[in-house]
């Protein structure tokens, strides 16, 4: 036998205690109370935490829980293929009503080029919540000065363009570049497009003059905006940016308009009161300060809207998404 | 130079007492977060994020940063005592600490790990102090030719770790390679047998978890003594004359290794630990201790994991240019509270880089205080009874596995991975070329992509930058050395004393 | 696996079948690779490195790593079987403690969505204890349910992530 054997006792005792010391400290932290208010909530993240599906869901579940209009959020991380396999599971847990999920534009692309069954159309719409921007960043000495110098030499020779960006083919970085290459009159197949991983070794590419233009959230690249050392040509949205000297793409003569939104799912088959206690839940929170703050904090655009308009729009983006990819052979 | 009079305004700073408790925090923290797979720093960090809400930004920062530094030297405490690393940058640390823990010289591999990463973090904050903005602005002129021929540099470097058969050891590098290839990272998936699940690739640290720790506990399983068991001695609970003075050379040499490759983008620690790791073993005095428990094995990878963390500071700091995970973290916290990151950082907010950098060296000595008088204590985990040592190890590497996402799927994966390791016990093929092919394999074919496709093609972009230049001669220089010294193999058979053995 | 002769050295050659079984893997893994590359397409906008290139590659030098290793092993070449402290080498190996701790990870696997963390790690190390030779059942327990129970509040309370409760939910 072991040689330790001598000090079984005190083991075992240490461990009992130990258990028991914990459970009655701790019991309970998975009971929600009684009552609509309190009722404990999931939500599911379709990326890693500090992501951007991230920062918003858990934003969004800390005003939620600090306002007390709904109880104790249990938040998941569910990673995989860009937010696949999240929907995935969203779309197999039919019928749950205290169930969420933030998602967004990324995971659109992503059930697409990951052969994915699973569409975003199949959930229960709830929310969106907010909108990025995208810009069209270059290095401060580019030949590109405004939008027009860009779209000239880019029709001109589109293989001698590189354009570089934080998110992989499907994500909004690659999408964004592929429907201005096609609304210019490009075929999408011709765009030379990088995936760098994310926005760190986007700025190294830009900074040390790698490519010539980078597609991302212009939030990502404040202070070199700001210090001069890169420069936005247009960003996406219909409005031009508070904070960033730029025009929108529409004045510059480009006609469309791109934004990153993100938002909320449910489970597919729902009962309509179970969904409206949901939209209910989330438009009472976006009325808060606490809401406005994080919106602010984090330098998003509000775009909130529920119902019929956010199931319309979610539709809209899907054939959207499905019909570029398509054109690129990644779906 | 200012910068003085401002680093100490900095310790000033970092010196009240409520952000010495942040600092106590982050270390205690991050260490404990260090010791589970699957958990690391990056998680941990983007799990507190909304502390920013609640603390002061110095506060804050300060117990990130220890975080940052408690977390490597917890994964590596793991790595020595249980052979599970905790964070993939101190898988290379398992190789010799582990066997140097089963020898009996737990406190020594524990010793040299804490100590070095006291000398290569404070070295390393001592260059982030001095040349943040001149190194920054040279390090974003590294593109994809210099990073790929800094990787076929580790390339070949692996082929110095292939231990005793060539054949072997190639066999479990493309076993690793072949591992690596697995996901949907150039846009098409790649042998995931359709399943979404494996569409992002597979964990290097499960990898590792599974192959080191699993791998491990099912062949002692296989082979346990019956008889009673020889209680592992805890030996001495201090470094020898001998052991300093076999760890401080490797040290620098890993601080050496570690310090750039923090600062490039798509650098990390696995790079250097590894040619750390690969040097020391071609430069120490006993190369046949190498596999054994050689104590240069642990104290060169180890300094190069901390050194490598202070490097990440420098493109951060200077011009808000995250190059890790847990950087682009560190600078979501920053912006968080409204302060604009970039070229300014250093300018506009002096107070608040200095004071980070001030607690920089604050949590390597808090480190270093915590760690060496608890070296002995780890140590005697050991002597918890076998059947103990092995449940708690897989128990462990199972919760790493499964916090990940939560899926039972990624435990699958762990079990499959560490039937392999099992596998690769009974035939003596090498784990360590396996782990690199898994790590390189997907950073070679990244790096070696973007070059062609901005030079549309144009192969000759490979030796455009000079980085690339240097690492090309380097490797060919070495490779006329070793040619002219005449190719003899390296000791064809190490001393076999007790062991049996059947010689081809 | 079945249990193999130990190449004891007594100076005769011994062919270690089993490392028939390696190779006859590693063509299998590097068949499969290559057969993988063939499915795929060229990438989008001309990509220079197609997301085939790779897997040829690593394919092709399995497979011939393969056919060196059968020759290898036929000319009686035999592995050097890892040693270490708690490792006998002397007894002929026991698959059969190797399958019984497959199979409580297996179980473990199989009811972690059901059961919860909190109950299948304590079954994790009470089992693998268990099937390593530990006798003392009620410390096991003990032992297990406190570090299972311990790192689930941990993770829940302490570090702010969900794992899973199963059928606890609403208990713990």
């Amino acid at each position: 036998m072991t040689p330790t054997r001598r000090t079984q006792r005190p083991w075992a005792i240490l461990a009992l205690a130990l258990a028991a010391a914990l459970t009655l400290s701790a019991c309970g932290v998975t009971r929600g109370d009684d009552g609509e208010a309190n009722r404990r909530v999931s939500m599911y993240i379709p990326n890693s935490p500090g992501g951007g599906y991230d920062l918003t869901g858990r934003a969004a579940a800390r005003v939620l829980e600090d306002a007390d209009i709904s109880g104790r959020f249990e938040v998941t991380n569910v990673i995989g293929a860009g937010g696949t396999v999240a929907m995935q599971r969203l779309l197999n847990e039919r019928g749950v009503d205290d169930l969420v999920m933030s998602m967004g534009l990324g995971v659109v692309g992503a059930t697409y080029t990951n052969d994915s069954s699973a569409r975003v159309s199949d959930a229960t719409p709830i929310a969106r919540l907010i909108e990025d921007q995208e810009a069209l960043i270059v290095p401060k000495d580019s030949p590109f000065k405004t939008i027009d110098d860009l779209v000239e030499a880019w029709k001109a020779d589109p293989q001698s363009v590189t354009i570089g960006g934080g998110s992989s083919p499907g994500g909004p970085d690659h999408l964004f570049p592929m429907q201005m290459a096609k609304t210019v009159g490009i075929d999408p197949k011709q765009v030379k497009y990088i995936v760098y991983d994310g926005g760190g070794p986007l700025t190294s590419a830009l900074l040390g003059k790698k490519i010539d233009v980078g597609t991302s959230g212009p939030s990502e690249f404040e202070g070199q905006i700001k210090d001069g050392s890169l420069r936005v040509l247009a960003v996406s949205g219909a409005e031009r940016l508070d904070n960033i000297d730029a025009p929108t793409l529409k004045e510059s003569g480009v006609d469309m308009t791109f934004v990153n939104w993100r938002g909320i799912l449910a489970p597919p088959g729902i009962s309509d009161e179970s969904r409206d206690r949901l939209v209910e839940m989330f438009t009472e929170m976006h009325q808060t300060q606490g809401w406005k703050d994080a919106i602010k904090r984090n330098g998003w655009i509000d775009s909130f809207a529920t119902g019929e308009e956010f199931a319309t729009f979610l539709a809209e983006q899907d054939k959207r998404v499905e019909t570029t990819l398509k054109e690129l052979g990644l779906a | 130079m200012g910068n003085l009079d401002l680093l100490l305004e900095g310790f000033q700073t970092a010196l009240t007492l409520e952000n010495l408790f942040y600092a106590l925090l982050g270390v205690f923290l991050g260490t404990a977060v260090g010791v589970l797979p699957g958990i690391g720093p990056a998680m941990t960090l983007a799990l507190l994020l909304p502390i920013t809400y609640s603390v002061g930004v110095d506060s804050a920062l300060i117990m990130f940063a220890g975080i940052y530094y408690g977390g490597m030297y917890g994964g590596s405490t793991t790595s020595i005592l249980l052979n599970t690393p905790g964070e993939s940058s101190s898988v290379v640390t398992a190789i010799e600490g582990n066997k140097m823990a089963k020898k009996g010289r737990a406190a020594q591999a524990l010793a040299t790990a804490a100590i070095g990463s006291f000398v290569a973090g404070t070295i390393g904050t001592a260059l982030v102090v001095l040349f943040a903005p001149p190194l920054a602005s040279q390090v974003v002129k590294l593109g994809g030719p210099s990073n790929f021929a800094l990787l076929l540099l580790a390339l070949f470097a692996v082929t110095a770790v292939l231990g005793t058969s060539r054949l072997r050891g190639f066999i479990a590098l493309f076993l690793g390679l072949a591992i690596g290839l697995v996901g949907g990272q150039t846009g098409q998936q790649r042998l995931t047998f359709g399943s979404p699940l494996l569409a992002d690739g597979i964990d290097i640290v499960v990898v590792a978890v599974a192959i080191f720790a699993i791998g491990e506990a099912l062949w002692v399983a296989a082979h346990l003594r019956r008889r009673p068991l020889d209680i592992i001695p805890v030996g001495q609970p201090w470094m020898s004359r001998e052991d300093w003075g076999r760890s401080w050379k490797p040290w620098l040499r890993g601080t050496a290794f570690g310090f750039p490759f923090g600062a490039i983008p798509a650098g990390g620690a696995e790079i250097p630990t590894l040619l750390s790791y690969a040097t020391e073993r071609k430069l120490a005095k006993h190369p046949e201790e190498f596999g054994k428990g050689a104590i240069e094995g642990v104290a060169g990878p180890e300094a190069a994991n901390n050194a490598s963390a202070a490097g990440t500071l420098v493109p951060l700091l200077a011009i808000g240019l995250p190059t890790t995970a847990t950087a682009a973290i560190m600078l979501l916290a920053i912006q968080s509270y409204g302060i604009e990151t970039g070229p300014q950082l250093f300018t506009g907010e002096p107070e608040l880089v200095w004071a980070l950098l001030a607690s920089l060296f604050i949590g390597n000595t808090l480190l270093l205080l915590l760690n060496l008088p608890l070296a002995p204590l780890w140590a005697k985990l050991l002597q918890v009874p076998r059947p103990y040592l092995y449940a708690g190890i897989l128990f462990f590497a199972s919760l790493g596995a499964y916090s990940v996402s939560f899926q039972p799927f990624d435990l699958g994966i762990l079990l499959v991975i560490g039937l392999l390791g099992l596998a690769m016990r009974r035939f003596g093929l090498p784990v360590l070329p396996l782990i690199i092919g898994v790590i390189l394999g997907p950073k070679l074919e990244d790096q070696l992509t973007t070059s062609l496709q901005i030079s549309s093609g144009d192969i000759s972009t490979l030796w455009s930058e000079p980085v690339a230049v240097i690492v090309y001669v380097f490797i060919a220089a070495t490779l006329v050395f070793i040619v002219a010294n005449g190719l003899r193999k390296p000791q064809a058979e190490p001393a076999t004393d007790d062991k049996e053995e059947v010689s081809a | 696996m079945t249990t193999i002769e130990k190449p004891v050295g007594t100076g005769t050659r011994i062919v270690d079948k089993a490392q028939y079984g390696l190779a006859a893997f590693l063509a299998v893994v590097g068949a499969y690779v290559v057969y993988d590359a063939t499915t795929l397409e060229d990438g989008f906008a001309d990509q220079p490195v197609q997301p085939y290139a790779f897997p040829y590659v690593v394919g092709a030098a399995l497979l011939l790593l393969a056919a060196l290793l059968a020759i290898a092993t036929a000319r009686g070449d035999a592995p050097t079987v890892e040693d270490g402290e708690d490792v006998d080498l002397t007894e002929p190996s026991d698959w059969v403690t190797v399958m019984k701790l497959v199979a409580v990870f297996v179980a473990n696997i199989l009811l972690i969505d059901w059961l919860g963390w909190a109950i299948t790690g304590a079954m994790l190390f009470v089992g693998t204890a268990y099937v390593l030779g530990s006798r003392t059942l009620i410390r096991d327990v003990a032992v297990g349910v406190a570090l299972s129970v311990g790192t689930w509040y941990g993770f829940y309370s302490g570090l702010g992530l969900a794992i899973p409760a199963g059928v606890l939910d609403g208990i713990l």
